[in-house]
């Protein structure tokens, strides 16, 4: 085994954690403002446009999406483990536990593909071939919203899926710096699980009851 | 955070999950927005007090945390007090194209 050590400007483990955790949430709290704008846009939508607008989130496949949360808050559980495990000083489990994040990850876009898929076959992709005549401009600016969302989201959880792989490997092949690395990689995913928590319900949920 | 503790908070999740999905076919008229809100936020506070550990962070961090979403909340309150009191009227957009 080579000897790691500290990046070079810490002086303690202690002190690199702290510093790199605030670095995070700094960074995680322009996330909220990215997302949360979007959100924003969301509501004023609903507001302003009312039931034609809930009518439109009805075309979303619901089952997708419910078995797609299932699989991505799945997916932190394991994120959750594979940094407890690690930071216990394990070897085996946290790279197991990683790679299961991964494939629940690489899960999710399969779903997510699938529904985009299944969009397209109904003409309902805005820009490409939405059947405007039949579904009217309102149901096409919710797709609008809908594409821009998912696909920022699934953009976000790609760039983890690309993080966790080579977080598996580096932890795998020994190679990781001491330090808070795998917990920051963590954050991150789970801040990507909980904007999926809260377009969730905006997209799927809405105007399922009328 | 300890393996047991991870898993009762995934069980906690997927119950909600399923709550939510079954309260959006429950006819709850204009409630039903914020039923499904009050259990999204809840699912988030999970989240980020186990997953992300914020319940064992400094305060410094919790702020942190905090002022992106305390943010959020003033961007949201403020856009949709805008909205809904709007009183003029909305030109069909079918008829704009």
């Amino acid at each position: 085994m080579t000897e790691r050590t500290l990046s070079f400007q810490y002086s303690t483990l202690q002190q690199e954690r702290e510093t790199v955790t605030l670095g995070m949430w700094a960074f995680l709290a322009t996330e909220v403002l990215f997302f949360g704008a979007l959100i924003a846009a969301y509501f004023s939508y609903r507001i302003w446009f009312g039931a034609e607008f809930i009518a439109a989130a009805k075309l979303t496949k619901v089952a997708l999406g419910t078995a797609n949360t299932a699989v991505l808050l799945t997916s932190s559980a394991c994120m959750a483990m594979a940094v407890t495990t690690h930071e216990a000083g394990a070897r085996r489990s946290p790279v197991l536990w990683l790679i299961a994040t991964a494939l629940l990850g690489v899960a999710f876009i399969l779903i997510k593909g699938t529904e985009w898929f299944l969009e397209y076959q109904e003409h309902l992709v805005p820009a490409l071939n939405f059947d405007l005549g039949r579904r009217g401009g309102v149901a096409e600016i919710f797709f609008m919203f809908y594409f821009c969302a998912t696909g920022l989201h699934a953009l976000h959880l790609l760039i983890g899926i690309c993080l966790v792989s080579w977080l598996a490997f580096a932890i795998g092949t020994d190679r990781l710096k001491p330090g808070s690395t795998a917990r920051l990689i963590g954050l991150y995913w789970h801040f990507v699980d909980i904007v999926w928590i809260f377009l969730f319900p905006l997209i799927y949920l809405a105007g399922r009851n009328g | 955070m300890t393996a047991r503790t991870i898993w009762r908070c995934w069980l906690a999740l997927i119950i909600l999950l399923s709550l939510t999905t079954g309260l959006a076919f429950v006819p709850l008229g204009t409630a039903t927005l914020f039923v499904s809100l009050g259990i999204a936020v809840t699912k988030a506070l999970i989240v980020l007090l186990f997953f992300m550990e914020l319940k064992a962070s400094s305060a410094l961090v919790r702020v942190f945390a905090a002022a992106g979403f305390f943010w959020l909340m003033i961007m949201i309150a403020l856009t949709t007090a805008d909205y809904t009191h709007r009183t003029d009227q909305r030109v069909p957009l079918d008829q704009v194209r």
